[in-house]
């Protein structure tokens, strides 16, 4: 898959994953592990990436006795999930096309 | 490997890269490794399952955009500390002073400390110091055959023995108690120094 497509599927990915309710590292690997495997560096780079874009936020919380890091969506974050899902109904439409033009050979 | 060795390993192998960055990711591989536990895999296993060392650090680095690592080495390292050297200097009428009155307050606490504790102990040898001459005297007037006397000394020396005794636990106590505070004192101070050095 195009590295770029496929870094912005992971961002949105991640987005949904915190979308209903706020999150931590291991909840949202294992949410998303039916889906796509990520690994734990992967996930940190995202995760940083999101935070620098301004599409989640990061709360320290203590859980058991330590700390734990929860994610949080924010507008901004929001906002790329409805992008996401625009575009990929062009993307849908691009498919259709090419499948399309492909079997007519 | 423990967690430990593992969060160790990975820092050794991420230096280079901007020191924030280093105990951010330390702290969310640490954190993986705690919900692992949780889940009530043993410490091995939690580590286990991040994957060797070497490999999660070479993905690390994959995933980084070199301008970060680049960034850390090129810091100007020499002009903070010459800035520091000159903090230093200029300030050396204030803070020198302050530091040999910080010294001198706490080493005549320390010296106090010890002198109520060689105090005790001086009280201690000087009960059992009347236990020798109760003894002493009870015999002396013992032998010139006032009895009652004799009885009274004894009964003061022994009174004495049980004080001593009583007094030896206290002193005991106490010793070890300055020892401790003396020992934490030097550490603290030691400790103090070290950070400065690696500030």
């Amino acid at each position: 898959m195009d590295s770029q497509l496929k870094r912005g599927l992971l961002d949105v990915c991640v987005l949904a994953a915190i979308k209903s309710e706020d999150s931590y590292g291991y909840r949202i690997m294992n949410d998303l592990k039916p889906y796509l495997e990520l690994s734990e560096s992967t996930l940190y780079t995202i995760l940083k990436r999101l935070e620098t874009a301004g599409m989640l936020t990061v709360r320290t919380a203590e859980h058991g006795g330590r700390l734990r890091k929860y994610y949080h969506i924010t507008g901004e974050g929001l906002r790329r999930i409805r992008e996401f899902r625009e575009d990929w109904k062009e993307i849908l439409s691009i498919y259709r096309f090419v499948v399309k033009e492909d079997e007519h050979e | 490997m423990n967690k430990r060795e593992f969060l160790a390993r990975l820092r050794e192998g991420l230096r280079g890269l901007p020191r924030e960055d280093i105990e951010e990711r330390a702290i969310f591989y640490s954190e993986m490794i705690d919900e692992r536990l949780e889940e009530g895999l043993s410490e091995a296993e939690a580590v286990g399952k991040l994957g060797p060392v070497s490999d999660v650090v070479a993905q690390i680095l994959a995933d980084t955009p070199p301008a970060e690592s680049v960034r850390e080495k090129s810091k100007p390292r020499g002009r903070v500390r010459a800035w520091e050297i000159v903090l230093l200097v200029l300030g050396f009428p204030v803070w020198f002073p302050l530091l040999i009155a910080a010294f001198a307050v706490l080493l005549a606490a320390v010296i106090v400390l010890w002198a109520l504790v060689i105090s005790l102990w001086a009280v201690d040898a000087s009960l059992l110091g009347c236990v020798l001459g109760g003894a002493v005297s009870a015999a002396a007037f013992f032998l010139r055959g006032n009895g009652l006397t004799a009885a009274a000394m004894l009964a003061a020396g022994l009174c004495c023995a049980g004080l001593a005794i009583f007094c030896f636990f206290g002193c005991k106590a106490v010793t070890k108690g300055a020892l401790w505070l003396t020992k934490k004192t030097a550490s603290g101070v030691k400790h103090l120094f070290m950070g400065k050095e690696t500030a």
